[in-house]
């Protein structure tokens, strides 16, 4: 397992040391002032947000009154939900069950069929919208949450990620309950699954995020504001309201808040999952 | 062991053909398929109404983009000059930002934190944002008059919008590829920079001599996840600028979905697309050779 976090490359000097840290936080600054703007500026009323002043003049809660009430943001953040959750839970089955018969089974052509799963990966999604979304009007699919949806059924990250993961599980456990008389599919989720659950907490995290964050393909599925992810919404309400910045920031702040709030809770797979796709990659 | 395999075949079998099938359905319907069908769209005029009846035309419609259609030429030089410039910040920024997470005793994973944050942030949300801060009257414009600069156009002025959004765009994915390269430094044995410290190697030296090259496995992902990210732009384009001003900022895949989902030139749409993926898989085959890692460990 990678320990990033512990070790220490060089024993550096204490002037290393000092612009290390100066580098960063320069760095740390960059990457969240924009963001800490953002939710200052979503307490702000609309004269506060045009003026170059950190802290809000007199503090508010309309913003995120108005975005709630006047532009369905309830609708939005269900939707988001709604597409998220599924697709999630959907990918963890498909990867850890994909993943465990392409680590353990043997089978003729299992090399070459793995092949051509991540060949998948090289191709850019600018090849496949088009007649992704003739397959989706062919389904009746367009403009309806289950669309987006049944795109993100499978991963071909997801797969790649737990086969490597479970190929390091030891056979012997594997074996010892087949002697026992398990059937496959309890060895899968009673002495598989609970070994990986480290790898799986990193996919879910990765591919709710992906989800909730994503933009282009709902953007072109969903054309109705009833049907509308997040994303899709957030960006709508730019070409509704051109100047309305402190609406934007308190509907920035409700589509962030939550997955900050995740990413804090289990950066640690954050980092991991990315360390490992280095690593092995 | 091979009589075990015999004997626990069959249950076995069922279990595969169970999880296998529906997988490979689902990759044959909403992934070989589209690509194929992408591919294929390319060289018939393809009959939306009736789409059997569709036409064979070979490579009419690469030549009607590779020939007088100005707006493939201007999204063309639009997607390359960006991948360009944000391959071309990224990759020494995050270099620099690795080494110096790599060596400090403290604080590390505070840093990673922060940096990381715009990661996991929608990018929908963030170009929103990014649109007040670059706003002519914005706090990036004030910081700038403030230190004596003059005021810059940013996403509103056609010279400067492709730098911005490569700007932000940096800013988005920056922290990914820290954390990527910060894992790669730390997995290079400690016992390559005693040896270094013992030949009297300065701390320049070393990361030329004995970093660059370790980490050249790592650095090689980490340049092609940039380069594709960045050739296939496409939502902070459309929200920040819709393309503009005056096309500065229409990408490859926005001439794409448009020309397709709102023009219906199908043929011409998938054709770009086509020579999109042949240009990605060339440039990753490239990278992969170029900076091939001149030594293992």
């Amino acid at each position: 397992m990678i320990e990033v976090g512990r070790q220490c490359r060089r024993r550096s000097g204490v002037l290393g040391q000092a612009a290390a840290h100066a580098v960063l936080a320069v760095a740390a600054f960059c990457a969240l002032f924009p963001l800490v703007w953002m939710a200052l500026g979503s307490f702000k009323t609309y004269h506060d947000m045009l003026l170059p002043r950190l802290l809000p003049g007199t503090w508010t809660l309309d913003n995120y009154r108005e975005i709630v009430t006047r532009i369905g943001f309830g609708t939005a953040f269900r939707n988001s939900a709604f597409v998220a959750a599924p697709s999630t839970l959907a990918v963890l089955a498909t990867s850890a069950a994909a993943g465990y018969v392409f680590a353990k089974y043997r089978f003729w052509g299992k090399e070459v069929l793995f092949a051509v799963l991540l060949s998948t990966m090289m191709v850019p999604f600018t090849v496949v919208v088009v007649p992704l979304f003739i397959t989706m009007a062919d389904l009746g699919l367009v403009n309806d949450l289950r669309g987006v949806i049944v795109t993100g059924l499978c991963s071909t990250f997801g797969i790649f990620l737990m086969r490597q993961t479970i190929e390091t599980v030891p056979n012997e456990y594997i074996d010892a309950a087949r002697i026992d008389g398990a059937g496959e599919a309890w060895i899968f989720v009673r002495v598989v699954v609970p070994m990986v659950k480290a790898a799986l907490a990193t996919l879910a995290v990765f591919t709710f995020l992906g989800s909730w964050d994503n933009y282009m393909w709902p953007s072109i599925m969903l054309k109705t504001a009833d049907n509308q992810t997040l994303p899709v919404v957030i960006a709508g309400i730019q070409q509704l309201y051109v100047v309305r910045y402190h609406l934007w920031s308190a509907g920035s702040m409700l589509t962030v808040v939550p997955v900050m709030a995740l990413f804090t809770l289990a950066q640690r797979h954050f980092v991991r999952g990315l360390a490992l796709a280095g690593l092995k990659g | 062991m091979a009589s075990l395999g015999k004997v626990l075949r069959r249950p076995q079998l069922r279990f595969g053909v169970g999880v296998l099938v529906p997988v490979a359905a689902w990759y044959i319907l909403f992934s070989f398929r589209p690509v194929l069908q992408g591919l294929r769209m390319a060289v018939i005029d393809y009959d939306l109404l009736n789409p059997s009846a569709s036409q064979f035309v070979g490579l009419e419609h690469f030549r009607t983009i590779l020939t007088g259609y100005e707006l493939f030429w201007v999204a063309s030089r639009n997607t390359l000059a960006f991948a360009a410039m944000l391959n071309a910040g990224m990759i020494p920024l995050a270099l620099l930002l690795a080494h110096c997470l790599a060596n400090v005793r403290r604080g590390r994973t505070f840093y990673q934190w922060a940096l990381f944050v715009p990661v996991v942030v929608s990018m929908a949300a963030m170009a929103l944002l990014w649109r007040f801060l670059m706003h002519p009257t914005g706090i990036l414009n004030s910081v700038l008059v403030a230190v004596g600069l003059g005021p810059s156009g940013w996403l509103t002025s056609p010279k400067t919008a492709l730098p911005a959004l490569a700007m932000i765009e940096l800013w988005k994915a920056l922290g990914g590829n820290v954390v990527i390269l910060t894992a790669g430094l730390l997995a290079i044995p400690v016992e390559f920079y005693d040896a270094a410290r013992v030949d009297g190697a300065g701390p320049w030296q070393t990361f030329w001599r004995v970093t660059l090259p370790l980490l050249g496995h790592t650095l090689k992902l980490v340049g092609v996840l940039v380069l594709i990210g960045s050739l296939q732009t496409y939502t902070s384009a459309v929200i920040l600028t819709g393309g503009g001003p005056a096309r500065a900022t229409y990408m490859i895949s926005q001439f794409v979905v448009s020309e397709a989902l709102v023009n219906f030139r199908f043929g011409l749409a998938a054709a770009a697309a086509s020579l999109l993926f042949v240009v990605i898989f060339g440039a990753t085959l490239a990278q992969l050779r170029l900076v091939r890692a001149r030594w293992e460990y």
